[in-house]
């Protein structure tokens, strides 16, 4: 008998929760969109009106009356068995994937989701198609949020002083303190990060609308606050405009790293890459400029990457203004830096010249924290004619929101002992004010403290008063990043603990209880229905059957009032001192965006994009610096500012491409109660634990961040490095990174390895088979017959590597589908991590002519698979349908069929990886094999989406459609890189995709015949590629 | 026995007879102080010598036996391996032990046939050697599975799983069939030349365990010319059976790397290049085990300089093969035109494993090079060093076509480093201690010299027969 499926499990819940399919089966059918189902009320109106009753209740009662039906019938019927599944959950069929459209809250950026569940449980986060900011994309964070939900770390109720409380005695105690601070009329103050949420912003701003001295404070731990301040300057609204890059034919970056963590790294990324796609017909594409101090993902896909020094990015900002300025006709009064860097003069004037060419189909974009160069960013950009073509500021994008001056304000305050009551909502206040001294002291005397973190980080341990809210996956939400551009979330399971939604807590405490459902809904009716479009529907429930369903709605905007650009704020830049000391660059890491994801394995695993270290963070130092100070790869240093407090004990990593005299440390480390993570992995004597004792993960760089003229500074000047002499080897899953062979033993004429190939613009327009390798061997032949001809399905797989960043969001995707194993520091430091897909990086050459290749790298399924002949009991064996697959069970574990691939793309399970937690178990997709120990494994390219997409399609009668079988790897690819489908489909996209000149195979000489290929790298360069 | 009959030297031609043929055992031994002197070791108590070598052999044993059990009962993750190096002590182990196998047979298979006499000192104990090092070597196969509890799926047994059966593409499987193939052989061989032994410990033997045992195993042997004529047919058959073996075995184990796609395995010179690597490094274990048995055991009239020498010899022309062999890898590789291969023989060369490579050089073909003067071929010290030598070398020379041919393959992404763990080190010793062990029971309670075989090489049968038969002996 089945039991009713978790979300559905309780009456109380029914009422709580209502969730909406997007469609039966599949997130790929645009078809499906447009709602075949019918949005049933989950529960019947004798549900509705039992709603105070709980499960067991309704089940006694229930149960009684049937059992009296019953008897009355024929006096013995059992009652037990009378009940199967007395609430059917909507549409689902046990054991099948089901999607709820929803929003992801992994960062302010707001993307579409698509939550998958299978009886009951949120297993698989994809991205919404036809979304209009991801367009089906999602980030690693956004992949990696089930394992945080089912996370036995948790706060799993209300702590009031540090003790489990009830949530109604905290209920009276904190309005009875509110009570009292609304008489004596102290200061309260709400500290969140961005909300992009309106229901959410619109009730803490009715939750504090009643107290005399009220503020909501937005802070950003890593903020674009001088971004807003600079438009509040020069268009007189403080927002932040949305960046178009799909428009853009050239972009020039300044630090920004929009394809990795800048504002919106989803979108941009999408966007950017629908620039990125050079045709025969059409060989085009945009130009993108990076200037920048430290090496990020965005810089490693420039057309041409700029290592500056960071007090060079003001001069240089100033100096393109002053060239553009000069090409508009604007004449400037005086320069507009007082520094000058004449090193990039002549490159600067081609920018100026191009993106001139360009005009309103440009973008110049900068991640400085000052000002005075964002008022300078916008005079460019403003000039060029980019606002409203590639920056929209009548919809202002809401992704950050931050007001760094209001942070600085409220530190003061906290000092004085101005503030009566400080609520803190989804950031780690003292996690990221580190550099803040005696902030601890000051939030202790605040007489009402009250977290709502759902585990105790720095600030909850200090609050009176942990209101944890739910899991993003777990509650009622909606998020408006774009004006105009409203999204839903919807939960999609009972919370797992006892906590409760932060609109939920507001309305208690505002003595108007309600849901968090119901407050949404509310708010929808009286803010967000008025601002329908035409084409919406004008009922109210359809509307927001019609949000709930598709996931997101599209409304007129909330009515941003811009001012026409004023000139006259055009200023030149202060004088800077220049420095010879080292600088510091604070950043956050693509799979780590804020402290709330600290907790997560999935990402401290996830190798970093650009330098394949997991597990931590660390000091980059350059190559020249490292030559000169004698530092490698994982000699632990000491980073200080001055002689006074921030200091910093981290390991080195040697990067190259980044500018001398900087070092860079990611931010969000060193978080409260990662030493849990100390025992992941196998233990055994050898082991290194992967959290050092009374240590955490990596540190925390926080006390590096400093208040400079109202806005946060992520860079800092004058720091000192001293060697200690320590050792903490860094868990990097790629020791060599060049596709250049050691030169001591490298052969003539083959220094150079041709596993990505690359060719430029100008080379690809003249030949679009250009840049491919020439081999001298003759792979047309065949030793033998095709002796598995393949008449059904031959799947396949494209890579275009011209659009692949290499953000990494494949392999969370992949491990989160394919239940791979977090196998903690000591495993991956060891080579043995356990990741079917990965991206390889190399970085070829050096300074401003190195070539910097991502490549995603997973089995290839080959036709004549080196690892098939060699296993002697036959697990690994090729279908008919040409797919490599592994056969768990049959495997006894030579590993001769890893030392034969290749690619090296197999995994072995050294160990019996940790599967003790029940909770955190239930992360894993039923679908597929949890790996014992001893046997191989590898990227079965989604074999088990293939078999229902086949069992879906014949169910109906119909052939496969071409892209309703989605990898999980290509499904959330933002650039949409990956084209997967059956190759003898004449009509499929990975037909066109085999035809493309740009394909090639990686290692086609060995003739192995891969089944995945690769679309060859174009960059936009004028010259001829400098190798074949 | 026929040969040794119409060799009977006239006293006139025994200088000449000298030169023609040395003589293969010293001390004027009568076939009666054969018996004597080899059978002694078996006799008397164990030496403090014996047991102190038994004593470490079997802490050494233990120590394995506990790396195993912990490796087992963790994983393959207790080793220092990798996504990138997948083998590396195991199979090097694995090769090492299947070579020292290759010197028992060769010397008493293709020696015999080649009628070589002075095999008749060394050819027990090198069978014996054979044996163990085949059961060492085929523990490695085993233990680096990661379920080796499922090892018998190697088998093509007959099972309920429907079409399930194994893949006979795999050199693994290969693998299987010619190290079990060789062990039968190599066993039944050398069971068969120790029944006239046997049947000499039965009748020389006290009531008791032994004379039971001893009986029973020597099926009942009379001596008599019937018997005799028997067995030598039986023995020079199965010497004809075991001779392809010895190149077979080898050939085979080569294919595990020459037939893999991995540059610096994918070589057709593989066979001959292991056949000789294996020959060579049996033939330094033959010598450092005969060495250290003459000494311990007494037997320097059994095992003399000669002996030494000519195995000295036979392992100089090895070490040469093995040492054209590499030099013709750099060449294939240069002339290939695989810019693959040539990497991977400049990486082994110059590469992180550089050190291994050279280690191989050095002990394979340059230190062996002194074997050319013969003095130094006579110096028992001196020839005890260069078989260690050897020894190390040829382990090396597996590792380092292992190890280095992996750990930088293809795709520079995936290049990795290697380092042992105290878990493989460990069950590299366990694996000596095991052999040891072995080696120094079968020294204890077997005879280490072919008894009945060596009597055919005494340089005065005549007298010899007279008093053999005269004390009854059955040989």
């Amino acid at each position: 008998m089945p039991r009713p499926t978790a979300p559905y499990a309780t009456t109380r819940f029914v009422k709580r929760i209502r969730m909406t399919p997007l469609s039966k089966n599949t997130p790929s059918n645009n078809d499906s969109s447009q709602g075949q189902l019918p949005i049933v009320e989950a529960a019947g109106p004798l549900l509705e009106e039992s709603l105070a009753i709980s499960r067991r209740r309704f089940l006694e009662a229930a149960g009684f009356s049937l059992s009296l039906a019953a008897m009355s019938g024929c006096g013995r019927a059992p009652v037990e068995t009378a009940l199967p599944s007395p609430i059917q959950p909507v549409g689902a069929i046990p054991g099948q994937l089901q999607y709820y459209a929803s929003t992801c809250a992994g960062c302010p950026s707001a993307c579409g989701l698509l939550v998958g569940t299978r009886d009951g449980r949120p297993l698989k986060m994809e991205g919404l198609p036809g979304h209009p900011l991801s367009s089906g994309g999602l980030c690693a964070v956004g992949q990696a949020l089930p394992i945080g939900l089912y996370d036995s770390h948790r706060l799993t109720g209300p702590l009031s002083a540090g003790k489990p409380a009830q949530w109604t005695t905290l209920d009276q105690e904190i309005v009875q303190t509110l009570k009292q601070i609304n008489e004596k009329q102290t200061a309260i103050r709400f500290v969140t990060p961005t909300i992009t949420s309106p229901t959410l912003k619109a009730n803490i701003d009715a939750f504090l609308a009643p107290f005399e001295d009220s503020k909501h404070i937005v802070f950003d731990a890593v903020s674009s606050s001088a971004i807003l301040d600079a438009h509040e300057q020069t268009h007189s609204t403080r927002v932040l405009p949305h960046y178009r890059f799909d428009r853009a034919e050239v972009v020039v970056s300044f630090g920004a790293d929009f394809l990795g963590t800048w504002i919106s790294p989803v979108e941009f990324t999408s966007d950017w890459s629908t620039r990125r796609v050079p045709s025969e017909q059409v060989p085009e594409m945009s130009y993108h400029v990076q200037f920048e101090s430290r090496m990020s993902l965005t810089g490693t896909n420039a057309d041409l990457r700029v290592a500056i020094h960071p007090q060079d990015q003001g001069p240089l900002i100033a100096q393109l203004t002053e060239k553009v300025s000069k090409l508009a006709g604007i004449s400037l009064s005086e320069p507009l830096s007082p520094n000058i860097v004449d090193r990039h003069e002549s490159a600067l004037a081609e920018l100026a010249q191009r993106l001139w060419n360009g005009r309103g189909k440009c973008l110049v974009v900068s991640d400085s924290q000052d000002v005075g160069v964002q008022r300078l960013v916008n005079a460019t950009n403003h000039m060029l004619g980019n606002y409203e073509s590639t920056l929209g500021l009548q919809r202002p994008s809401r992704q950050r929101q931050g007001n760094d001056r209001d942070v600085e304000q409220l530190v003061e305050e906290l000092r004085a002992g101005k503030v009566g009551a400080l609520l803190v909502a989804d950031v780690d206040l003292l996690h990221d004010l580190a550099g803040q001294q005696t902030l601890v002291d000051a939030i202790d005397r605040v007489p009402l403290t009250i977290s709502f973190s759902q585990r105790e980080d720095e600030f909850a341990t200090l609050a009176k008063y942990i209101c944890p809210d739910h899991h993003p996956l777990e509650s009622w939400s909606d998020a408006e990043p774009v004006d105009g551009l409203i999204s839903l979330a919807q939960p999609t399971l009972q919370p797992l603990g006892d906590t409760r939604s932060v609109l939920e807590s507001l309305a208690a405490w505002s003595a108007r209880p309600t849901t968090a459902y119901e407050a949404l809904q509310t708010h929808w009716k009286e803010a967000i229905f008025p601002r329908r479009q035409a084409e919406t529907p004008n009922q109210f429930i359809t509307f927001w059957e019609k949000s709930l369903q598709d996931g997101f709605i599209e409304t007129r905007g909330a009515g941003t009032v811009v001012s026409d650009f004023d000139t006259s704020v055009i200023k030149p830049l202060a004088q800077q001192t220049t420095t010879n000391d080292f600088s510091l660059v604070l950043y956050n890491k693509v799979s780590m965006p804020d402290a709330r994801h600290a907790h997560n394995p999935w990402l401290h695993e996830l190798p970093d994009p650009v330098t394949k270290v997991t597990w931590g963070n660390y000091v980059g130092v350059s190559s020249n610096d490292a030559r000169e100070l004698g530092l490698v790869d994982g000699d632990i240093v000491q980073v200080a500012a001055g002689n006074e407090a921030p200091l910093l004990e981290l390991p080195v990593l040697v990067q190259v491409g980044q500018h001398d005299q900087v070092l860079t440390v990611a931010l969000a480390y060193g978080c409260k109660g990662t030493d849990r993570f100390a025992k992941i992995g196998p233990q055994w004597f050898e082991a290194r634990p992967t959290v050092e004792e009374n240590e955490l993960v990596g540190k925390n760089a926080a006390p590096f961040v400093e208040f400079r003229n109202g806005t946060m500074q992520h860079t800092r000047s004058t720091v000192t490095l001293t060697k200690t002499g320590k050792r903490r080897d860094l868990a990097s899953t790629q020791l060599y990174n060049s596709l250049e062979v050691p030169p001591e033993v490298a052969p003539h004429g083959a220094e150079r390895r041709e596993i990505v190939q690359h060719t430029t613009l100008a080379a690809f327009a003249k030949d679009s088979h250009a840049g491919a390798a020439v081999h001298h061997h003759e792979t047309g032949a065949q030793l033998w017959p095709e002796d598995h001809a393949k008449t059904g399905h031959a799947w396949g797989m494209v890579i275009d590597l011209n659009k692949c960043t290499g953000c990494s969001a494949c392999v969370i995707a992949c491990q989160s589908e394919n239940n791979v194993p977090v196998v903690g520091y000591d495993e991956v430091r060891r080579q043995r991590e356990m990741h079917w897909m990965r991206i390889d990086r190399y970085f070829t050459g050096e300074g401003e002519a190195m070539s910097i290749d991502h490549q995603p790298m997973m089995c290839q399924h080959c036709d004549n698979a080196p690892c098939e002949t060699v296993c002697p009991v036959l697990a690994t064996v090729h279908s008919s349908e040409g797919l490599n697959e592994q056969v768990y069970n049959r495997c006894v574990g030579t590993r001769y069929c890893a030392n034969n691939c290749p690619y090296k793309v197999r995994r072995f399970n050294w160990f019996k990886y940790e599967h003790d937690d029940s909770l955190q178990n239930l992360v894993l997709n039923p679908e597929v094999t949890v790996r014992s120990r001893g046997v191989m494994e590898k990227c079965s390219m989604c074999v088990q989406r293939i078999e229902a997409g086949k069992i879906e399609a014949r169910s109906q009668g119909l052939p496969v459609a071409d892209g309703t079988i989605q990898t999980a790897c290509q499904q959330s690819c933002p650039a949409n890189a990956i084209v997967f489908g059956d190759m003898n489909d004449t009509e499929s996209k990975i037909h066109a995709a085999l035809e493309n000149p740009r394909r090639y195979e990686v290692l086609e000489e060995l003739n192995v015949r891969p089944s995945v290929s690769y679309l060859r790298v174009v960059k936009n360069e004028d010259e001829e590629p400098h190798r074949g | 026995m026929a040969e040794t009959e119409q060799q009977q030297p006239e006293p006139a031609a025994t200088e000449a007879s000298e030169l023609l043929r040395p003589t293969l055992i010293t001390g004027g031994k009568t076939p009666a102080d054969v018996t004597r002197d080899i059978c002694a070791p078996m006799e008397g108590r164990p030496t403090a010598l014996w047991w102190g070598a038994l004593s470490i052999s079997l802490t050494a044993l233990l120590a394995g036996v506990v790396a195993v059990t912990y490796q087992i009962a963790m994983g393959i993750g207790t080793w220092g391996l990798n996504r990138t190096v997948g083998w590396a002590f195991d199979i090097t182990n694995f090769v090492f032990w299947v070579g020292i196998g290759h010197a028992g047979t060769l010397i008493s298979a293709v020696l015999f046939l080649f009628r070589q006499k002075w095999r008749t000192s060394v050819n027990r104990s090198a069978e014996a050697m054979t044996l163990f090092a085949v059961v060492c070597a085929g523990l490695f196969p085993v233990i680096h599975m990661g379920r080796p509890w499922l090892a018998f799926w190697m088998a093509p047994y007959p099972n309920t799983r429907g079409s399930l059966w194994i893949n006979f593409k795999s050199p693994l499987l290969w693998d299987v069939f010619a190290i079990s193939t060789y062990l039968l052989i190599s066993a039944v061989f050398w069971y068969i030349g120790l029944i006239p032994d046997l049947a000499t410990i039965r009748d020389r033997s006290k009531p008791g365990w032994r004379k039971s045992l001893a009986g029973i195993f020597s099926l009942g042997w009379v001596g008599s010319a019937r018997t005799w004529h028997r067995y030598e047919t039986v023995y020079m058959l199965l010497a004809g059976l075991a001779t392809p073996l010895v190149f077979s075995v080898h050939t085979i184990v080569s294919m595990d790397f020459a037939t893999a796609i991995i540059p610096g395995w994918h070589t057709t010179i593989f066979p001959p290049y292991f056949v000789a690597g294996a020959i060579f490094s049996g033939l330094a274990m033959v010598l450092t085990l005969m060495i250290i048995a003459r000494k311990v055991m007494q037997l320097e009239n059994y095992i003399t300089v000669l002996h030494i020498e000519t195995m000295c010899k036979l392992m100089l022309s090895m070490g040469c093969i093995v040492g054209l062999a590499y030099g013709t890898e750099f060449f294939i590789a240069a002339f290939s035109g695989n810019p693959y291969e040539q990497f991977v023989f400049l990486n082994r060369a110059a590469g992180p494993f550089s050190w291994a490579y050279w280690t191989m050089v050095s002990c394979n073909v340059m230190i062996p090079q002194l074997l050319w003067f013969r003095p130094l071929r006579r110096n028992i010290a001196f020839v005890f060093l260069i078989s260690i030598v050897v020894n190390i070398g040829m382990w090396f020379e597996r590792f380092v076509i292992i190890v280095t041919s992996l750990h930088r393959d293809f795709l520079p992404s995936s290049w990795a480093d290697y380092t042992p763990t105290i878990i493989e080190i460990t069950t590299l010793i366990g694996s000596f201690g095991l052999f040891f062990s072995c080696f120094l029971l079968f020294c204890r309670f077997l005879p280490t010299i072919a008894m009945a075989e060596v009597k055919g090489v005494l340089k005065n049968p005549r007298r010899a027969a007279k008093q053999d038969s005269s004390k009854g002996d059955a040989a």
